[in-house]
């Protein structure tokens, strides 16, 4: 039987949405759940009813203005103390190279997000 | 300086090695790497580690292989016994190894590819290791090859630095200044995580480094020998 993971995407674009549930499902050996929200207070809201995450995929930019320097260290302040990987469509920015000071474990490009990759990430930050 | 090719060209990973940071960017490298030159899948292994009869998941450093295949491969098979193994046992030779001509590894008819290019490395403490890529593409071109071998061999100087390495005696940085402190306050891992804002995989993570720096074995005498060199008061 697959080991279960959760997994929560925090993504403004539903389209993407769609490519990361397609691509999480070619994942074998494990049985991702994910869980998707539009923004961080759906996130919030979501820990804050006791959803069981194990890794948060979320997006650089929710909205105008804002990456993950703010978004990140709001996730922290609901209290979430599992891993946060930021995912960009690109990684060029020099902020991204703070990205630890700001409370993220990893940074990945969307064009680089496959099943290996999906399952590398499980093996490093969710193992059971 | 990377070997600048067309077509099949590796890519030039310098910019790209110079801000990895974390296992995951060396991952992102590694996997860009094989996946540009055709192949499927990479390995990054540790080599004649003390361990009296080494398996294939205990000697794999970092790999983009699917779950659960090594530990598979080790139920059924002796990865001491492979042509591979005992090969990067006589030599430090970059080698091929294929289907067509005889010369396929049983490791490789075992794990279900066709080609393997091996490239022994070496740590700066003399540590011995192995990048070995995975697929079912046809042998490269001897230029593809020499980008490749010299790729690898780049990437795994910095990541060897970067993650390897014993930093014994390196400075703590402040934020593994923090978590020693809340340790030596009796807080836990996920403790400290909430008190700093970082998930518990990175205080973990700086506790191992805080470890290597102080050439200590345990939190207990990390905490003893930071009080004692007066690192905390």
């Amino acid at each position: 039987m697959a080991t279960v993971v959760n997994i929560m995407l925090i993504d403004d674009d539903p389209a993407e949405e769609l490519i990361f549930r397609a691509q999480m499902k070619k994942v074998v050996n494990y049985d991702i759940n994910m869980l998707y929200a539009a923004c961080i207070d759906e996130a919030v809201a979501m820990f804050g009813k006791g959803a069981a995450v194990d890794i948060v995929l979320l997006d650089n930019r929710l909205g105008p203005g804002e990456d993950f320097r703010e978004s990140v260290p709001r996730l922290r302040q609901s209290g979430y103390i599992g891993p946060i990987g930021v995912i960009s469509s690109s990684l060029t920015d020099p902020y991204f190279q703070s990205f630890a000071e700001y409370g993220a474990d990893f940074r990945i490009d969307k064009a680089e997000f496959d099943p290996t990759a999906i399952s590398f990430l499980i093996q490093e930050y969710a193992p059971r | 300086m990377t070997l600048q090719l067309k077509n099949q060209c590796p890519g030039n990973y310098q910019n790209e090695l110079a801000k990895a940071v974390n296992r995951v960017d060396f991952f992102r490298i590694f996997h860009s790497m094989a996946l540009r030159a055709g192949f499927e899948h990479f390995c990054l292994m540790r080599l004649f580690a003390d361990v009296p009869a080494p398996t294939l998941s205990t000697q794999l450093e970092l790999h983009d292989l699917p779950a659960g295949l090594a530990e598979a491969y080790d139920g059924r098979y002796a990865f001491s016994e492979s042509g591979l193994f005992k090969m990067l046992q006589e030599t430090t030779l970059p080698t091929y190894w294929i289907d067509a001509d005889g010369t396929q590894d049983e490791l490789m008819r075992q794990m279900g590819f066709e080609l393997a290019l091996c490239i022994p490395v070496q740590g700066l403490n003399g540590s011995r290791h192995a990048i070995i890529f995975l697929g079912d593409r046809d042998v490269p071109n001897m230029e593809l090859l020499h980008a490749i071998y010299y790729d690898a061999a780049y990437a795994f100087d910095f990541y060897f630095r970067e993650i390897l390495a014993n930093k014994k005696g390196m400075g703590l940085t402040p934020r593994e200044l923090e978590i020693l402190k809340w340790i030596s306050h009796g807080k836990t891992a996920g403790e400290i995580a909430l008190i700093v804002s970082v998930s518990e995989h990175t205080v973990n993570s700086h506790t191992a480094t805080i470890l290597k720096k102080l050439d200590v074995v345990n939190r207990t005498q990390m905490v003893a020998k930071a009080i004692r060199e007066q690192i905390i008061p």
